[in-house]
């Protein structure tokens, strides 16, 4: 494989390269063993995980998936290095594009979107898989924290196949009992049912990816329980940093590590820069 | 204008002419008044019409409500730190990783200066399609179930006709002046953006009138070399106004001035964090208020800082 980087730029010591899956790497990882191949995976703004995991998915084992990518749509299987951009509208995500789509057709269109898989955040995740991007507060015309709203994620959760809740701090403030207000509905109170009854296209959030844990969510309660630690978590810190009472099998799956091929492409050629290689909060 | 003389002095004169319509940024804003609709195009930090938001501001326009883009940037947050602002449409106001929240746009929501239309990108759309088509409303289904019908009551559950299914109505987002940044027009306001120029169709599409300001006006010819480019055909008003999204990108321009909106971002963060607007109306009079048209803002920013933007 070609190394496209500019000399002295993000080449690693043999020290780096073996050491052991950072949280956000095993996060990535997790993610890209539960996509498909054949899927459209669209990755918004500034969302590191998400973006690495349907990349490492697109090239281990996706070559017919289709990645959309700061609204562009992309076939990376044969890029040596998948530059990342801060900004979704960084014009030099162009360069690979097969399409490039204007935001309200992206935002119009639904119909494909039943192969789709998406990624949704929030500043409150609830134990039924609600999510809340809108704020915290009990007025909300007087919010005490305001969040950034839901930007496309209510409407994003109801149209693609299915979608994962995803956040990069595992904390009692992030992972409650109940939303103060809930911009993307996941199982609503828990009424078995309830996303039929609406008529939502899909099943509801499956994981909720934590730098952590992974969660699932019962088939008939809908609470999120326990699916898997990740290498090196203690049981005690997860219920710890968790605002809600959860189910725990046993014996406590862990959560794959990547392999030793996975983990050189998530360093050498999608996150080159390193911003998996972070610490997590939690 | 002009063009009356290609008929000659035959004896079968045609009446009237094409009406150019190009104009500076301080008359095309001056068909804006208090309380309006404004719709602000443009993507976060790309290509929102700062030439034409400032002069907006100059005027010191009041108690508007602002129709942002899908996902606006700190132009709307801009335009509620000059407190010309009474209502935000927008499913988000920020700057990504630069802010992640619009500071301003944060301070004045949480304290209640300003009303926040509550909605999701897709109801957003909706609400602009339904504008465009001459209807009271869009029907959208995602949304229902969520907290959006409870804090945005214009939002309505319903039953549909047809199916059976429940529904929202999204209300007929009706926008009085468009504004938009393109790359280029003809000066009969055919306007071209460079890329997809995001959702600027659909807010213009959702407008009763259209002001485009652009980095380059060109000949007509030139236009009818791609006429499948033409991204708005019959702009109302049309601006030249090179670096207009300054300091935001211009796609096949320049991107966004970093340093510049990170001064913006420290200012506005300041009258979040601790309530003083003395950055902010410093970072105001030097960028917004003391320069009296885009010229004079561009001349601020300075040349060496302009000509340093490069896309690649």
């Amino acid at each position: 494989m070609p190394d496209a980087r500019p000399e002295g730029e993000g080449r690693m010591s043999q020290t780096a390269a073996e050491a052991p899956a950072s949280p956000f790497e095993l996060m990535a990882t997790a993610l890209a063993h539960d996509l498909e191949d054949g899927e459209w995976v669209e990755v918004g703004a500034n969302l590191p995980v998400p973006r690495a995991a349907a990349l490492l998915a697109h090239l281990t084992h996706g070559p017919n998936m289709t990645i959309m990518l700061a609204m562009t749509k992309a076939y990376l299987r044969d890029e040596p290095l998948i530059e990342e951009f801060e900004l979704i509208t960084d014009v030099r995500a162009q360069r690979w594009a097969e399409a490039y789509y204007p935001h309200d057709r992206l935002l119009s269109e639904m119909r494909f979107r039943r192969r789709g898989v998406f990624f949704c955040g929030g500043i409150q995740i609830d134990q039924f898989g609600n999510s809340n991007l809108i704020g915290i507060g009990h007025d909300h015309r007087r919010l005490a924290f305001r969040g950034p709203g839901a930007i496309g994620t209510c409407n994003a959760t109801v149209h693609n196949g299915r979608y994962h809740l995803v956040t990069n701090e595992h904390s009692a403030r992030v992972l409650v009992e109940r939303c103060d207000y809930v911009s993307a509905l996941g199982f609503g109170d828990g009424t078995p049912g309830l996303r039929e009854e609406l008529g939502l296209g899909n099943e509801g959030p499956r994981y909720i990816v934590t730098p952590l844990c992974v969660f699932d969510f019962h088939l008939e309660t809908h609470r999120a329980r326990l699916r898997s630690l990740h290498p090196g978590v203690e049981l005690a810190r997860v219920v710890e940093h968790t605002g809600f009472a959860f189910e725990v099998p046993d014996p406590v799956p862990i959560t794959p590590a990547p392999s030793p091929h996975e983990l050189s492409i998530l360093r050498e050629r999608i996150d080159a820069q390193g911003r998996l290689r972070g610490a997590a909060a939690g | 204008m002009g063009d009356r003389a290609l008929s000659g002095d035959d004896e079968q004169t045609v009446e009237g002419s094409r009406r150019p319509v190009v104009t500076d940024e301080t008359s095309a804003v001056a068909v804006l008044c208090d309380g309006m609709t404004v719709g602000v195009g443009g993507f976060i930090n790309a290509a929102h019409p700062m030439a034409l938001v400032r002069q907006l501001v100059r005027r010191r326009l009041k108690e508007l409500t602002v129709v942002g883009a899908a996902s606006s940037g700190l132009d709307v947050d801009l335009l509620v730190a000059c407190g010309c602002v009474a209502k935000v449409v927008a499913p988000y106001v920020g700057a990504e990783g630069l802010a992640p929240i619009g500071p301003a746009f944060r301070h004045a929501a949480q304290q209640g200066l300003i009303e926040v239309w509550e909605l999701d990108e897709a109801l957003y759309y909706a609400g602009l399609r339904a504008s465009s088509q001459r209807l009271p409303f869009n029907p959208w289904r995602a949304g229902v179930g969520t907290s959006y019908p409870c804090i945005n009551p214009d939002l309505k559950e319903f039953e549909d006709p047809i199916r059976g299914e429940r529904l929202l109505a999204v209300p007929a987002i009706e926008i009085d002046v468009a504004l938009i940044h393109a790359a280029v027009s003809d000066r009969y306001g055919n306007v071209q953006h460079d890329g997809t120029g995001y959702g600027d169709r659909a807010i213009h599409a959702a407008a009763d009138v259209t002001i485009v300001q652009v980095e380059q006006l060109i000949s007509p010819e030139r236009i009818r070399r791609n006429p499948a480019a033409t991204s708005v055909a019959g702009a109302d008003r049309v601006v030249r106004a090179p670096y207009g999204a300054h300091p935001f990108g211009s796609e096949g321009y320049y991107p966004p001035d970093r340093e510049h909106l990170g001064e913006y971002v420290d200012a506005a963060q300041e009258l979040l964090r601790t309530g003083s607007r003395s950055r902010l109306d410093a970072y105001l009079a030097r960028y917004v208020l003391e320069p009296r048209d885009h010229v004079e803002y561009l001349e601020q920013v300075g040349l060496r800082r302009l000509v340093e933007l490069s896309e690649y």
